[in-house]
Formats: C-alpha cells, sequence, structure tokens
C-alpha cells in the first residue's frame, strides 16, 4: 500500500475508533470524539495533499461484489483536493463540537464524518452511491436529533428523491457500457448520443443539487439548517454542500465529455439565481443561522455560476478561460468551506452565550463576546469579499472569468454571461448589506434584550477553531499564487491544460524560459514593484492577473499579497503617526451623541428588521410579503396599538414546495379511497399487480 | 434645471463685503438706546420705564447693560425725555474668560447652532447667515449638525428647563478647543423671561460662554462679527 | 339670526340644566352648564351644529375651577362660550376629546400646568412638562405654586419611556432631536416605524416651554405685551396685535383710522415675509439650494425693508394698546410698496420656476397627506388647514379692524398634501401684497396713538396670524393687572396634526413634510 492509502486507511479507522470508543465509554466523549474527530480530519487532509501532488493517482480495487463488479477507491486530484475541502471543514468543527456534543450523537457525528471520505473516494457506481446513501442517513439522523421540529424529514425525502434521479443517470449512463466503475463510464460515454447525456445531465445535475443547494430543489436546506443542533451545523454547513457539487462536477464534467454549450447555460442561469435568491432572503432574514443557511445557497450558487462558465468555455474550446472559471468555483467552494465553518462556530457561539438568535434582539455583543467579535468579523469580510480576505480573491476571479465572454463568438450566450454578471454583481453587494447588517446589529450598537446581562463567555474549543478558520480565511486571501496552482492540480484534469500559469505571470522567474509574456511588459510590471520578493520567495510571483488579447494585454491585475502588505505597513504607519503625533495629548472621552435625548432607550436603536427594510421595498416584486395591518382606536383618533404583521413566504417554497406537497397530498387522499375495507376489491388489486408485471415482464 | 443656473446668475452678486468693507445698507440692524448723547430720562409713566432695567443710573450719566436690552424703544418714546438711538452692529464682546481661538483654527470654524427656548427670531437671523446676501460660507464658517466636529457651541434663547440636559450633553459632546457663543439678550441675561419657573436666566448659569452678542435679536451681521471676533479675525 | 336658532335649539334640549346669556348685537352667548353636560354640549355645538372650537381656558378663581370652552361659528352662527365650573377642591371634569379631538391637547395641557383631572380622556401624562424631567402632581399655574420648592423636590421619573403604539416584529422607534439639523427648533420627534416608513410619529414639544401666561400674571398690559410679541418672535407683530386687540375690547377705547389700517399694513408685511421664509425652508428641504437662495434673498430684503419703515427688523415695539408706538411717514409706505413690487415680481418668477421644476415637485406632490375630515377633526388653522380645504379665516369669520372694509378671497386647496400647501403660500403672500396696497391707499393723515385707558374684566380675541387664528384670553382685575393670560396659537392646533402629515411616509420624506407645514415651535411651547 502506498502512503495515500495508508494514510486514508488510518484515517478513517481512527474515525471508526473513535465511534467503538463513544459507545463503550460514553463518559469520554468529549476527548474521544476530540481525538478522533481532529485527528482523523487531519489526516485524511494530509492524505488529500500528498496525493493532490503527487503525480500518480491512487488507484486499489478493495473487493469484488459478485453481480455489481468491483469496489474500486481511486483517490484522484479531483477527490484530493475535495478530501481537503471536507477536511479542512471537518477538523476546526470537530475541535467545536466536541465538548458540546452528548449522547449518542456523538456517535452519529463521527459517523457522518466516516461517511463523508468515501464518497469522494470511491470510483463505482455502486460504492458511490453506497457511500452517498450512507451520508445522507447520517446528515438526516444529525440534523433530526435537533430539539426541536423535526425538519429531517423534509431533507430525507428531497435528498432520496434526489439519490434517485441520481441513480437513474449512473444506471443510463452504466447501461451504455456494462461496466460499473466510473473509469468505464467515462470511456463509453465518449459515444454518448445528445439526447442521453441531456437527460444524465438533467438528472445528476438537479439530484445533485439538493445537496449543494440549488434552486428549485433547495427548500430544505434553511430550515434543516436553522433546526440542526449548534454542535454539529458548522460541520454540515462546511463540509456536505460541497459534496453535492462534488457530484455534478465528478459526472458532467470528468465522466461525461462537455460538448454543449447549453449544459453549461443551465448551469450558469441556475447558479446566478441561486446566487441572487439565496442572498436576498439572507438579506432580510432575521434568525442568524437561518441567514447563513441563505447565504451558503448564495454561495453554492456563486460557484455554480463560475461551473456553468467553465463548461461553456470548455464546451466551446477556450479551454485557457475555463480553467480560469474552474479555478475560481474550486478556489470560491474551498473558501465557503473555511468561512461558513467559522460564521456557524460564531452563531453557535453567540447563541450559547446569549440564547439569542434573532439579530432584532441582540446588539452590543462585542463588549462581552471580543474575540468572538473579532473572528466573526474576519468571517463577515471574507464573505463580503472584502480584500485581503478569501472571499475577494474567488469572487474576483468569478467576475473574471465571466467578463472571458468577450472572446466567444455566439451573441446570445454572450448575453447570458452578461446578466450572470450582473446579477453576481448585484448579488455581491447585497451580500455586503447582508453581512454589514448581521455583523453591526448583533455585535455594535447597544444590547437590545436584558440577555447580555447574564451573558457567559465563549469556551476555549470555539474560539481556538475560530482563529484557526480566521487564519485559513486570511492565508487563502493572501496568497492566492500559491493556492491557485494547487487547485489548478484538480483542475488540469479537466480541462486539459495548465491554468495556472496563465494567471500567474511568472514575475519570480528569470524572463527568458517559458515566459510567454513579451520582455517590455514584464519590466513593466517590475518598475511597480512585482518583482519583490524575488529570490527568497518560492512560486512563480504574487500577482494575479487577468490577461486578455494581444491589444490589450492586461485585463485586470490585483496582488492580495502586495494589498495585505501595503495595508499592514499603512496602518502600522498611521497608527506609529497618530501615537506619536498625539504623545503629548490626552485621550478625552466623550458621551455618544444622541441629539441631545434625556434617555437613549435600546429600543431607539436601528433593528435588523429596519436595516434590511430598504431591500424589502425594492425587491417587493419577488418577496411579494402578507402584510396584516390591524388598527386598535380606544376612541377616534386616539389609537390603541397598531399591529403590522408581515409574512414573507420564500419564493420557491411558494413555486414549489407547497404545490408538490398539496399535490401529494391530493395524491395521498385519492389513492386512500382504496383502502375500502372490501376483502374482493384488495383481491382485485393483487390480481391487478400480478398482470402488470406479467407485461413487464414479458417485454424484458 | 438650466432655468436655475440661469436664475442663479442673474442674480448676481449681492453678498455684503463685510468685514473688508463697512456695510452701509438700512435695516440691517435695530440698534441700540445712545446713552452718550444728550437727553435721557429713565423715569416716566409705567409703560415707558425700562422694563428690563437694561437702561439705569440717572439722566446725568446714563448707564446701558446691552445683555438687558429688548428693542422695546420705550426710552425712546419716553415723552418726557427720550433717549436718541444708535445704529450698528459690532456689540460682541468676550467674557471675562472668554478669548479667540489659538491661531492655527482661525481660518475655518464649525458651529452647532442649539436652540434652548428662543422665540425664533434670533434663530431666523443665525439662519440668515447661510443668506445669499450674508453668506458666512466666504468666511470660511458652516454650521454642522453634530457637535462632534463643532467648534464653537451657538445658543439662542433663555435656556428652558427641559433644554438644560440636551445643551449640556451637546456641549459635553464637542471637542476641545471649543467656544461657546450666547446670542441675544434671553441667552445673556434670560431677557423678559428671566423670571419664570422654567425659564432661566440665560447661558452662563449651565455652561461658561466665551462671547456675547446682545441684541433682541441681534442681526446677522452681528452674529457675523461675534464668530469672526471668536476666531481673532476682527481688527 | 342663526345664533338666537341655536341657543333655542340648546334650550330646548337641555333645557333647565343650561343658563344662557346672550347677547345677539355682540353675536356672542354664554352658556352656563353643569359639569357632565359640558361634553354632550359640546359635540352637538361641534358635530352637530359644525361650529369651530376655538380653544379652552381653565381658570382658577378665589372660590371655583372654571373652564370655558370657546366655539366660534361661521356667518352669523356666531361665537359661543361654554362655560362649567367646580369648587377649588374638586378637580374632576368630564374629558370633551373623545366627542371633540380638537379639545384633546387643551385638556392635556389644563391636566399637566392646573392638575385637573379630565375623567373619559385617555392620554393623560407628559405633555408640557416632560415625565423624564417633572413628577406628576406638579400644577405650575396654580396660584400657590413653589417654584422653589417644586425645583428642590425634584423627582423626574429616569424610567420613562415613550408609550408605543406599533407592535410589529423588529419594530424601533427613530428618535430626531431635540438637538437636530443645521438651525432646527428644539422639538423632539419619536417616530415609530421598522425601517423605511413612519408608522407613527410623536411629537414631544415643550422643550422650549418658558411659561409665558404664568408670566404674565400679575403684570400690566403694557409689560404683557412684551411677552405677547416675544414668546415668537418672526410673527411678534400678529401676536401683540392680538394682544392689543383683546385689550382694547377691555378698555372699549376706539383706535385711530390710520392706525387701524397701518397695522393691517405690517400684519400684511408680516405674513408675507413669513411666508417667503417658509417657501425659503420648503426649497431647502428639497436641496434646492438656488431657489432657496432666491427666497432668502426676498426674506432679508423684506426684513431690512421692515428695519427701514419700522426700526426693528422683527416689527418689535411697534404695537400698542391704543394703536402704534410710531408713525410712519406716507412717502416711506410709497417706497415700501415699490419695494414690495419688485419683491412680489420676484416671487412670481420663483413660482413659475418651481412649478417647472419636477424634481421638486416630486418631493411635495401626494407627500404629507391631511384629509378634509382630519382637518376638521383636529380644527387646523391657517395654510396647514387651507391646503387641505378646511377653509377657515378669522379675518372673514370674526373681522376684526378694518378688514371687512377690504376686498379679499380666502385661498383653498383640495388635495391637502405638501404642493397644496406650497401654493397656499404664495397665493396668501400674494393676497398679502395686495392688501398693503388696500390699506395703503386708504391711509389719511392723522394721529397713530390714543392713550389707553384700561379696563377691568375679560376679552376674547382672535387675530388672524401668518401661521393661521391666534386666540389671546385676558382677564384683568381692578387694579389693571392681569389675573390669567392665555395664549391659543395656531400652532398649537396644529401640531396637534402634525403626525397625520407625516404618518405612512418614508423617513426622507420627513423633514420636507416638516418643512411644508411652516409651523413654529416657539409658538407652539410658549
Amino acid at each position: 500500500m502506498t502512503t495515500i492509502g495508508t494514510l486514508i486507511l488510518s484515517g478513517l479507522g481512527i474515525y471508526f475508533l473513535g465511534i467503538l470508543g463513544v459507545l463503550i465509554f460514553p463518559k469520554k466523549r468529549t476527548s474521544l470524539v476530540l481525538i478522533s474527530g481532529g485527528g482523523g480530519s487531519l489526516i485524511l487532509m494530509a492524505a488529500g495533499a500528498v496525493s493532490l501532488f503527487s503525480p500518480d493517482i491512487f488507484r486499489t480495487v478493495l473487493w469484488t461484489i459478485p453481480g455489481l463488479g468491483p469496489v474500486t477507491v481511486t483517490v484522484d486530484h479531483l477527490s484530493a483536493f475535495f478530501l481537503i475541502a471536507v477536511s479542512l471543514a471537518a477538523f476546526p468543527a470537530s475541535l467545536y463540537a466536541a465538548p458540546r456534543i452528548h449522547g449518542v450523537r456523538s456517535a452519529l457525528y463521527l459517523g457522518l464524518l466516516i461517511s463523508l471520505a468515501p464518497v469522494v473516494i470511491t470510483a463505482d457506481v455502486f460504492s458511490f452511491l453506497a457511500a452517498w446513501e450512507i451520508m445522507s442517513i447520517f446528515l438526516y439522523l444529525l440534523i433530526n436529533s435537533g430539539k426541536e421540529e423535526r425538519p429531517g424529514y423534509l431533507m430525507l425525502a428531497l435528498g432520496e428523491a434526489g439519490t434517485l434521479a441520481v441513480l437513474a443517470a449512473l444506471l443510463l449512463l452504466a447501461g451504455n457500457t456494462g461496466g460499473l466503475s466510473f473509469h468505464a463510464l467515462k470511456v463509453s460515454s465518449m459515444h454518448i448520443t445528445p439526447g442521453l447525456q441531456w437527460t444524465v445531465f438533467i438528472l445528476s445535475f438537479f439530484g445533485f443539487g439538493v445537496k449543494a443547494g440549488l434552486i428549485p430543489v433547495n427548500f430544505w436546506l434553511p430550515k434543516a439548517y436553522a433546526a440542526a443542533p449548534p454542535s454539529v451545523i458548522p460541520l454540515i454547513a462546511g463540509a456536505t454542500l460541497n459534496l453535492g457539487l462534488y457530484g455534478i462536477i465528478r459526472i458532467n464534467t470528468d465522466l461525461l465529455p462537455v460538448h454543449s454549450t447549453g449544459m453549461g447555460i443551465v448551469v450558469l442561469v441556475t447558479g446566478a439565481v441561486t446566487a441572487l435568491i439565496g442572498i436576498l432572503y439572507a438579506t432580510i432574514e432575521d434568525d442568524l443561522k437561518t441567514l447563513l443557511a441563505h447565504s451558503s445557497i448564495e454561495n453554492a450558487g456563486i460557484m455554480t455560476t463560475a461551473l456553468g462558465a467553465g463548461m461553456i468555455f470548455l464546451a466551446t474550446g477556450y479551454k485557457g478561460a475555463a480553467a480560469i472559471a474552474f479555478i475560481a468555483s474550486f478556489y470560491h467552494l474551498l473558501n465557503h468551506s473555511v468561512y461558513k465553518t467559522l460564521l456557524f462556530i460564531g452563531a453557535g457561539t453567540v447563541e450559547e452565550s446569549t440564547g439569542l438568535r434573532s439579530l432584532d434582539r441582540m446588539g452590543g455583543l462585542l463588549k462581552t463576546l471580543q474575540w468572538t467579535g473579532f473572528f466573526m468579523l474576519i468571517g463577515v469580510l471574507s464573505i463580503s469579499a472584502i480584500p485581503p480576505f478569501n472571499g475577494f480573491v474567488s469572487e474576483w476571479l468569478t467576475l473574471q472569468s465571466l467578463l472571458r465572454s468577450v472572446e466567444l463568438a455566439s451573441l446570445g450566450i454572450k448575453i447570458v454571461f452578461v446578466a450572470a454578471g450582473a446579477v453576481l454583481a448585484l448579488t455581491a453587494g447585497l451580500t455586503v448589506t447582508c453581512f454589514v447588517r448581521a455583523f453591526s446589529m448583533g455585535f455594535l450598537g447597544m444590547p437590545r434584550t436584558e440577555k447580555p446581562a447574564g451573558i457567559r463567555k465563549a469556551g476555549k474549543a470555539a474560539l481556538v477553531s475560530m482563529a484557526f478558520l480566521a487564519l485559513i480565511s486570511l492565508s487563502l486571501g493572501v496568497l492566492p499564487t500559491y493556492v491557485i496552482p494547487a487547485i489548478d492540480k484538480a483542475v488540469s484534469p479537466l480541462t486539459g491544460i495548465n491554468g495556472s500559469t496563465a494567471l500567474i505571470p511568472p514575475f519570480f522567474n528569470n524572463a527568458q524560459e517559458g515566459n510567454e509574456l513579451p520582455q517590455h511588459f514584464v519590466s513593466d510590471f517590475q518598475t511597480i514593484g512585482a518583482q519583490i520578493g524575488k529570490g527568497t520567495l518560492p512560486g512563480r510571483g504574487l500577482v494575479v492577473m487577468h490577461r486578455g488579447g494581444k491589444k490589450n494585454p492586461v485585463v485586470f491585475a490585483m496582488s492580495t499579497s502586495y494589498l495585505f502588505i501595503m495595508l499592514f505597513i499603512l496602518l502600522a504607519l498611521t497608527f506609529l503617526i497618530v501615537k506619536f503625533a498625539t504623545r503629548h495629548r490626552k485621550t478625552v472621552k466623550r458621551p455618544r451623541w444622541d441629539g441631545g435625548i434625556r434617555n437613549l432607550l435600546p429600543e431607539m436603536t436601528y433593528t435588523a428588521t429596519g436595516f434590511a427594510q430598504p431591500v424589502r421595498v425594492i425587491f417587493n416584486t419577488i418577496l411579494r410579503p402578507k402584510v396584516v395591518d390591524r388598527r386598535e382606536v380606544i376612541i377616534k383618533h386616539f389609537r390603541e396599538a397598531i399591529h403590522l404583521k408581515r409574512k414573507e413566504v420564500h419564493l420557491i417554497d411558494k413555486l414549489v414546495l407547497y404545490p408538490l406537497s398539496s399535490a401529494s397530498m391530493w395524491t395521498a387522499e385519492k389513492l386512500a379511497r382504496m383502502h375500502s375495507g372490501r376483502v374482493n376489491s384488495y383481491a382485485g388489486y393483487a390480481l391487478f399487480i400480478l398482470i402488470l408485471f406479467l407485461v413487464i415482464a414479458s417485454f424484458i | 434645471m438650466s432655468n436655475w443656473v440661469l436664475k442663479g446668475l442673474q442674480s448676481g452678486v449681492v453678498t455684503t463685503r463685510y468685514p473688508r468693507k463697512e456695510e452701509k445698507a438700512q435695516g440691517i440692524s435695530p440698534g441700540f438706546p445712545d446713552i452718550d448723547s444728550q437727553g435721557g430720562d429713565i423715569n416716566g409713566r409705567e409703560e415707558d420705564v425700562c422694563p428690563t432695567a437694561a437702561l439705569y443710573g440717572d439722566s446725568n450719566s446714563l448707564k446701558l447693560d446691552k445683555g438687558r436690552c429688548i428693542h422695546c424703544f420705550r426710552c425712546v418714546r419716553n415723552t418726557g425725555h427720550p433717549v436718541s438711538w444708535t445704529s450698528g452692529f459690532e456689540w460682541a464682546s468676550f467674557t471675562e474668560k472668554g478669548t479667540p481661538f489659538p491661531k492655527i483654527f482661525q481660518k475655518s470654524l464649525y458651529i452647532r447652532v442649539v436652540d434652548s427656548g428662543d422665540c425664533g427670531a434670533c434663530l431666523n437671523e443665525v439662519k440668515l447667515l447661510n443668506n445669499p446676501l450674508y453668506n458666512m460660507h466666504r468666511l470660511g464658517l458652516f454650521i454642522t449638525p453634530t457637535p462632534r466636529q463643532a467648534d464653537i457651541l451657538l445658543i439662542v434663547g433663555p435656556v428652558t428647563d427641559h433644554m438644560k440636559t440636551a445643551l449640556r450633553k451637546t456641549y459635553d459632546a464637542m471637542p476641545e478647543p471649543k467656544r461657546v457663543m450666547a446670542v441675544g439678550s434671553c441667552a445673556l441675561t434670560g431677557g423678559i423671561f428671566s423670571s419664570g419657573f422654567t425659564s432661566g436666566s440665560g447661558v452662563s448659569s449651565l455652561i461658561p460662554v466665551d462671547i456675547e452678542i446682545p441684541g433682541c435679536p441681534p442681526p446677522p451681521l452681528a452674529v457675523l462679527h461675534g464668530l469672526l471676533t471668536l476666531a481673532g479675525r476682527t481688527k | 339670526m342663526k345664533l338666537q336658532e341655536t341657543v333655542n335649539q340648546m334650550q330646548s334640549r337641555w333645557n333647565t340644566e343650561l343658563k344662557i346669556d346672550l347677547d345677539l348685537s355682540a353675536g356672542t352667548a354664554v352658556v352656563h352648564c353643569e359639569r357632565n353636560t359640558v361634553p354632550p354640549l359640546c359635540g352637538w355645538l361641534f358635530n352637530t351644529m359644525e361650529y369651530h372650537f376655538t380653544g379652552l381656558v381653565p381658570e382658577e378663581g378665589t372660590e371655583e375651577w372654571k373652564l370655558i370652552y370657546f366655539f366660534t361659528g361661521e356667518a352669523d352662527l356666531g361665537s359661543i362660550q361654554v362655560q362649567t365650573s367646580a369648587p377649588l377642591n374638586e378637580e374632576t371634569f368630564q374629558s370633551v376629546s373623545p366627542i371633540v379631538h380638537a379639545v384633546d391637547w387643551h385638556e392635556r395641557e389644563a391636566e399637566d400646568l392646573f392638575g385637573l383631572v379630565f375623567e373619559g380622556h385617555p392620554r393623560l401624562g407628559d405633555f408640557v412638562l416632560h415625565d423624564d424631567a417633572w413628577q406628576e402632581g406638579l400644577a405650575p399655574m396654580r396660584s400657590g405654586f413653589d417654584s422653589d420648592l417644586a425645583h428642590s423636590q425634584r423627582k423626574p421619573k429616569s424610567n420613562w419611556k415613550p408609550r408605543k403604539v406599533l407592535d410589529a416584529p423588529g419594530a424601533f422607534v427613530m428618535p430626531i432631536g431635540p438637538v437636530f439639523s443645521g438651525e432646527a427648533e428644539s422639538s423632539h420627534f419619536l417616530l415609530e416605524t421598522i425601517g423605511e416608513e413612519i408608522v407613527r410619529a410623536l411629537p414631544r414639544l415643550f422643550f422650549k416651554y418658558r411659561g409665558v401666561e404664568k408670566l404674565a400674571e400679575g403684570k400690566s398690559i403694557h409689560d404683557a405685551l412684551l411677552l405677547s410679541e416675544r414668546f415668537a418672535g418672526t410673527t411678534a407683530f400678529s401676536h401683540a396685535l392680538t394682544f392689543c386687540t383683546a385689550a382694547e375690547k377691555l378698555s372699549g377705547g376706539q383706535i385711530p383710522e390710520r392706525a387701524e389700517l397701518l397695522r393691517i399694513f405690517f400684519a400684511e408685511m408680516e405674513r408675507f415675509r413669513h411666508h417667503i421664509g417658509i417657501i425659503e425652508g420648503i426649497c431647502s428641504s428639497t436641496g434646492l439650494v438656488v431657489a432657496a437662495s432666491q427666497a432668502g434673498i426676498l426674506e432679508e430684503k423684506m426684513l431690512r425693508l421692515t428695519g427701514k419703515l419700522t426700526g426693528h427688523r422683527y416689527f418689535f415695539g411697534l404695537a400698542v394698546p391704543g394703536g402704534l408706538s410710531r408713525d410712519t411717514d406716507d412717502e416711506a409706505i410709497k417706497e415700501a410698496l415699490k419695494e414690495i413690487k419688485g419683491i412680489l415680481h420676484d416671487l412670481n418668477t420663483l413660482e413659475k420656476l418651481l412649478k417647472k421644476t419636477s424634481s421638486f415637485l416630486d418631493r411635495l406632490e401626494d407627500v404629507g397627506i391631511i384629509t378634509p375630515q382630519q382637518a376638521q377633526d383636529f380644527e387646523l388653522a391657517g395654510p396647514m388647514a387651507r391646503g387641505s380645504h378646511f377653509c377657515n379665516d378669522v379675518r372673514k369669520l370674526l373681522p376684526y379692524g378694518m378688514y371687512p372694509s377690504l376686498q379679499f378671497e380666502v385661498p383653498c386647496e383640495r388635495e391637502g398634501d405638501g404642493y397644496a400647501r406650497l401654493r397656499i403660500f404664495f397665493e396668501e403672500a400674494r393676497q398679502a401684497a395686495a392688501f398693503m396696497n388696500q390699506a395703503a391707499a386708504m391711509i389719511k393723515p392723522g394721529p397713530v396713538y390714543t392713550p389707553y385707558s384700561g379696563g377691568e374684566g375679560t376679552a376674547l380675541a382672535g387675530v388672524e396670524t401668518p401661521g393661521g387664528a391666534s386666540w389671546q384670553w385676558l382677564r384683568v382685575d381692578k387694579n389693571n393687572r392681569i389675573t390669567r393670560y392665555r395664549i391659543m396659537p395656531p400652532s398649537f392646533a396644529n401640531w396637534h396634526g402634525f403626525h397625520l402629515a407625516v404618518e405612512k411616509f418614508a423617513f426622507q420624506d420627513f423633514p420636507i413634510i416638516k418643512a411644508t407645514l411652516g409651523l413654529s415651535v416657539a409658538e407652539n411651547d410658549r
């Protein structure tokens, strides 16, 4: 066995031992979950890293099941990337979960962990679906183990429908070949008919879309995330969403050849619409966890948009552009895992300390939860795509890749790209609004309830895990030129070219060899400092560049690395100058200016609802709230109360969930009539089924 | 929209040349009793006596407390021995503790206006400083809504009981160096409202005043003169 | 005469309960009744007979409390005073507010300042005296009130909270003031909202309460005149005129015709300047700087003209009981008329330009709407009411001075929005100029002052000030000292209806609506 195999096996083994340990010694569960969850995910991360950077692909056949074929494990670069992405979230999530998780839930938690890795490394239809199902079931059990209502049922039902669609898609593919291994599928799908490919694409895209949180099949997600126990939600939010995207990528870009731009457009448009709808509902949401859940949908939308762009570029032969789009998508996925885990841990800490989830009732938490607030701020800056944090890099790349559409020939597709770009820009703007609101209403201002008086400090585990994630967020943000080549390892098998060389000009290399850039152009950049760090730092450079054609060689270039350094220097300088200039001054603190009012009450400060009201007004046509305005009067003109209730039913709930559920209720009612209670009618049903089967059998 | 540009240009320059040149237009100031000229008798019928005792002394050596004068013109129409009347508007005077701003602050100053119960006349005269005819922006003087940016606290009104907290808070919210300017006889002494149970006897009972501008109301140029004095920009 | 009919109907309805002193020649009826008859009687007068409610005067006599509700009818309906009384140790009256909403603030003020109890009034407390500054039960207007004791035993309610009406998830209260904006009058607004739209507005006024009514007690007519002139400086002449009219009613003396005409001239001059100031405020609230500057130039020109003509830019010291303190020579008036003609021309040009500026009209049209019914229920006054087709004017209703001999129509608009009020301000400014011309044409040489003799008794006078009908009540004892002075300014009625205009509109419309209403805080706070 190779290193990779050993690492994976030991990682999974540690998880398994953890489960056994938790079941046998329930009192030691904190340290057991900590050691097995944290250790296992670290080892799996290492396995992913080793296999991502090794030129070979680790392949092994575990055993052969009669009738179904061999159970294959393949750790290619794509698997390796997702192994890293999942484990990166799983490690801090386990640190956070360890002291908080109780009873059988700790076993379920480790069970979910153990089921995550197999999903990305199994390489045949049977074992993939088995791993997928096990993961789904653990997810369902964990979500339903919360005390509140049980939204896991909705997730399970929808998830099973998704799995069925995926099963159908994979069986249709396999029907073409006879073999069940992914390799066989890939070989045979070279000659697949367009009709079959479309069917497989639609089934798998929306089947996996359930987990990935894409519209119109994501209505379970906000409900489930909001109700899931706080201790496990960081793992669920940070890791499982990625697996849905893994499925889409594995089938539609790896197994199936990318020929048609149509599929790309479906992916692109779905992604853009998902992003906008997601952030729109996040912006108006009052419950912090539900807000984060809606924001996960938005992020899934951004990843999917970039993915769609990549598929279109690939189908039209622009491999360079495709590489950038895929890199953007993967980069965003990695970033989202990190900051969403961070934000959910932060939200969990707030809930734990104050018992509050409603933003309307929070306020002023920064005074008591300084560190949680600080890390949340980093998470909020990252998700809002503020440089130098990680969200900026991936969103920048996504928008840049959409701009590449100028190279495309078809005007129609160009228009789709422009529209998607506009939607993403709007989404980015709303994201900032949403998270400025989430942070400022939660942590700044005055406490709006008595609660924060009896506040509890954040636990050590939570702070350590948040600190880890904040550090990763910053690193992914300031070191894009090192992250992009690593991601490119996973992307290049899909595109067939090395995309990172196009994005990262070799300013650190000596100009001549392998440098496709003209000499004078490079020297122009060198004069403005693109070479700072040459000789001391490894890699090609610290600048990420969006390159255009001959006439206009640079569309846009950026370097969060230099930006970070400059930012640091400027802030430090400012600090020092101010410190120096005011060294003889004493600081005088004046009371806050409140317009001279005698007593500024907490209810006189903006609420989260008030903050989001402009967004509600602007998007009124989409939100279509039901407003109940009931006014009580003592006598005419003397008002007792104005009761104003506003209810926004989620668009997808209204368009998909409610019709679906009423249709199934209707069907169930109709079918219930079959239960007449008369013996001869039951006999009739049996006879009917028998005949049906006979007819089917006669055709096969 | 272009109509407005045209309209604005048509009006030409209407702004006063003050302080570079004297302003000689009529009706820019209510003036004060002239105690230096001949005549003047402060006794008389009930309706002719100075109601706020701004005029005191006897007919040989008449004295005037400008801070108390409310321009009721009783002394002028005093049927026995009317005093005569002066115009002018450069009335601002520093209090004992009052000093102009240090040199580096003199070029541009921000003013927070607080209405502590005035009748509207003083406030209107202060508002008129932004009027094209006076246009205090040309002198680097601006009214600001927040005390945080303000250098000068300009107070009109006798400081009513209900405004005390607000005034105090505004003063406290201002950064150093700051100056307090009391405008109008109400703000200086309480004027005719001084003896009420909710109306105060002027600003100085609550916060230290640096410069006083008498008048009921002091015309815009008097306020402007006061602001320039506070900025150390008058001779 | 219809007043006779009203009185007859009153007698047949309430029969023995009423004691009516009818003075047909003066067109007044004084109705004395028991405390519990007041609400139905007032309700009947206001709702059925459509009399206007002009004010409530609470008085503390030596033996009894006395409440006087004033009603004024249109045409020859005359004026009616509904009087009721109670022994000093009984402080309870029946509230009229549930039936006549316009009485609301009058009763709240009486409760706050006199310590009277109005049974059936749903909202008492925290009005003139703020509950977070003073304890309840202070009653400073009572004769035995000890100011020093009140200050030394002051117990503000530190945990006072505004009474909230809005119940909605995420609702909050947006406080504005008391110190806000650049040079706004001190007032405090609590806007209940869930963001963007004002659902309920609660103006908290009387930050500038100076207690003028209390200060006037014990003063001579001449000293109290100074108070009436200076409690609202921008409309000083009209208020001084109201006071002088009341004082002259007491003495019964006539004033010279020249003084009457000059009074009209100056009162309309003040209205002209006041309205230009309001127009300036509306323009600057919408950010239309050039228009605001243009109006500002005209306002300052008017102030200078006033200063030139009368010695004081705000007419201080001009009106006295018995006429005017100074004469103005006819040449100067002719000059002034010439100048006013020029200013009016500029004002008309400004109006034309404003009506062509769609960005400006967009901010005013359909914004800040008060319906005619609301205006009637709240008995609004002045331009604010006339913008909502509630068009009463004291100069027509109870003409005073030389107004009956002058020609004019009361301007009236139907929409009740900000733009309707702006048109009213322009129209009234034009009308004021026309008044000045008419009055100047009639002026003949003569004295402007007859010595004021004084007199004992009570008098009510109403004058149409720039802001609307202002009523003042005087009671003077035999030593010529004022024992009760009551000011019922138009702003007091109009601030009561302020929330009607701003509710259901967005935050950003608030300053604009406030500007189009043209209300004075100083006048209300007294």
